[in-house]
């Protein structure tokens, strides 16, 4: 059975306004906000207590010293803010409590809708990133990059952030076909801080175990762009770290789009 | 002309088949079996611009699985569709645009936003011009009393509040056919009474044509004209209110309160309905048997100190019909 919805004009405004509106919903939930910049700073302080610890007691890698693990793990942190955002919950919810039936009664496109919902999340918390690095300053020090590795950094984290995007929106899609995906859900989320490269970094782990680590998607979010700000990745690598993030992207990008497709025509054959 | 047309609609479900207990439910992770069931089964219907059709039928007849293939949600199994010239699950974002709806136990409003917010929202995803929407919302904040709760978040609303703000959102941008999933559900008398009057008003006055499903008949009594009963996915009766009435308000109920007590109560030309106590509900066509000569008999067997003669309301015929199924002139004549 083909579904096929044909395309009126498009406008971009009632996304925007959906995006604005999910960022004002974010800020006015004052005691998240509070708990969520407080648990950066707990554990940027944790972490670095954990790594002048390791590195006082065992002989420091030549890869990352000191200096340069505790930047890592700070701007990871930092990160995790917009990173560990379930952005696209709303498909889930929606498909929950069956409300996506009255999504689908409106002139919207329906996943551009939980898109720019997601999106505007997203934002406040990028904003959130500014007083918690100020504050972190009070327990850090960290290194500042050359301008054009901080570009680089940015444009990698873009992208790595688009690629735990993919990710959240393919979880929250199987929510059509089994409303149960919390366990899943826990597994990847569990999955991505250890091999991702957020709380140890991959060039820690054993030579073989890195070499496999550090192509799949996960590393993608975290791994490349931390690496690419610490200066572990120099300019030379810079086009093929930002490549294969890239790689995972548009494939990601791809299943999304298929996994949305699926799950929209069992929607429309099979009701809520 | 119709602006909605359906023929031999039909939409069929695939449902796992459970086996019962625990062992049926370990061995439903392993293999499946699937079952399939029509939801609608071969409805033909045609409405007229500005008509409002009460679309009534028990739980599970069809309703909701119609409503939904009308709003472009589902695609139909086989038959065709057409509201307003267009083919809802072909071209969903047009259709969504001639539509409105309001689904009584979901709210399109945003939990979090004052219905203010909402409203806007809503004007522009229907790019509703700025003016027009001004004057509907102004018009609609005065007919349904919104102004005092404009700006309180939806979740702090009452469910009347609610769905007040829920049907000026549905209306904002002027749909021309409404669908009403069980508006009144779960609301007191007066809020029941000022959604009546706002539906009424709308088809009035804007001609909105409008589908209204609901288990309240008596929404069915003040606002639809005409009825439309589907169960088992099919439809069992289309037409006036009246003719309903006519075809099966041919029963009427005698209600008599015993004096003394009595065994055993039975009267010629009567089947006993009911009886609590002493108060015993017996139902007779009054076509085969008069009021009068029954109260006649009953009064020469026993000794009663109450008589009243209920008529069917549209309520029991509804019933009648959903537990004897319904057989065009049929029931109740003489035979």
């Amino acid at each position: 059975m083909s579904v096929v919805f044909s395309r009126p004009r498009f406008r971009l405004e009632p996304y925007v306004e959906f995006a604005k509106v999910a960022m004002a919903k974010e800020a006015t939930y004052r005691f998240d906000v509070f708990t969520n910049i407080a648990s950066v700073l707990v554990r940027v302080y944790i972490l670095r207590t954990v790594w002048v610890a390791l590195y006082a007691h065992n002989a420091a890698p030549s890869e990352l010293p000191l200096h340069a693990v505790i930047t890592y793990s700070t701007i990871a942190m930092l990160m995790s803010l917009v990173m560990d955002i379930d952005q696209t919950r709303i498909l889930r919810d929606s498909l929950h409590d069956g409300s996506i039936v009255l999504d689908f009664t409106k002139p919207m496109r329906v996943p551009l809708y939980f898109i720019a919902n997601g999106t505007g999340e997203v934002l406040f918390h990028a904003v959130l990133m500014i007083p918690a690095l100020a504050l972190a300053l009070f327990f850090v020090h960290i290194d500042v990059p050359s301008f054009g590795t901080l570009a680089a950094f940015l444009v990698s984290f873009l992208l790595g952030y688009s690629v735990g995007f993919c990710i959240n929106f393919i979880l929250n899609c199987t929510a059509f076909w089994t409303l149960e995906i919390t366990a899943v859900q826990f597994i990847v989320t569990w999955i991505t801080d250890l091999v991702g490269g957020e709380l140890v970094p991959l060039v820690l782990f054993p030579a073989a175990l890195q070499n496999v680590l550090v192509v799949l998607p996960f590393a993608a979010m975290f791994s490349t762009p931390l690496l690419i700000y610490v200066g572990h990745i120099p300019p030379a690598q810079y086009a093929g770290a930002l490549g294969l993030q890239a790689f995972w992207l548009i494939a990601l990008g791809a299943v999304s789009v298929v996994m949305w497709r699926l799950g929209a025509r069992r929607l429309v054959s099979q009701g809520g | 002309m119709a602006i909605i047309e359906t023929a031999d609609l039909r939409k069929v479900f695939r449902s796992v088949k459970r086996r019962p207990g625990v062992g049926g439910a370990i061995a439903a992770l392993f293999s499946r079996e699937y079952e399939e069931k029509a939801a609608v089964d071969g409805i033909t219907m045609s409405l007229e611009a500005g008509e409002l059709v009460g679309y009534l039928g028990p739980n599970g007849a069809g309703k909701s699985t119609t409503i939904k293939m009308l709003t472009g949600i589902l695609v139909p199994t086989s038959g065709s569709i057409s509201v307003a010239g267009l083919v809802p699950h072909r071209q969903r974002l047009e259709n969504a645009q001639n539509i409105g709806v309001v689904f009584g136990q979901r709210s399109q409003l945003y939990w979090d936003l004052p219905l203010r917010e909402s409203f806007a929202l809503l004007r522009s995803i229907y790019d509703v011009p700025r003016e027009r929407f001004r004057e509907n919302l102004d018009h609609f904040i005065e007919i349904l009393d919104l102004d005092e709760f404009m700006d309180t978040p939806v979740r702090q609303l009452s469910l009347g509040e609610r769905m007040r703000g829920d049907f000026a959102a549905a209306m904002l941008h002027d749909p021309k056919i409404v669908y009403l999933d069980e508006p009144t559900i779960g609301l007191d008398v007066v809020a029941k009474e000022a959604i009546r009057e706002f539906i009424t008003q709308l088809n009035r006055e804007r001609g909105t044509t409008i589908i209204l499903t609901t288990h309240d008949l008596a929404d069915i009594e003040r606002l639809a004209r005409r009825v439309i009963l589907i169960d088992d996915g099919t439809i069992i009766f289309d037409g006036p209110i009246s003719r309903l009435r006519e075809e099966y308000g041919t029963h009427r109920t005698l209600v008599i309160t015993l004096a003394d007590s009595y065994e055993d109560v039975q009267i010629e030309g009567a089947d006993v309905e009911s009886r609590e106590g002493n108060v015993v509900r017996l139902r007779f066509d009054r076509r085969r048997t008069s009021a009068e000569a029954l109260i006649r008999r009953a009064m020469e067997r026993y000794a009663l100190s109450d008589i009243a003669i209920v008529e069917p309301d549209i309520d029991s015929i509804v019933r009648r019909i959903y537990r004897e199924g319904y057989t065009e002139g049929a029931i109740g004549s003489p035979s």
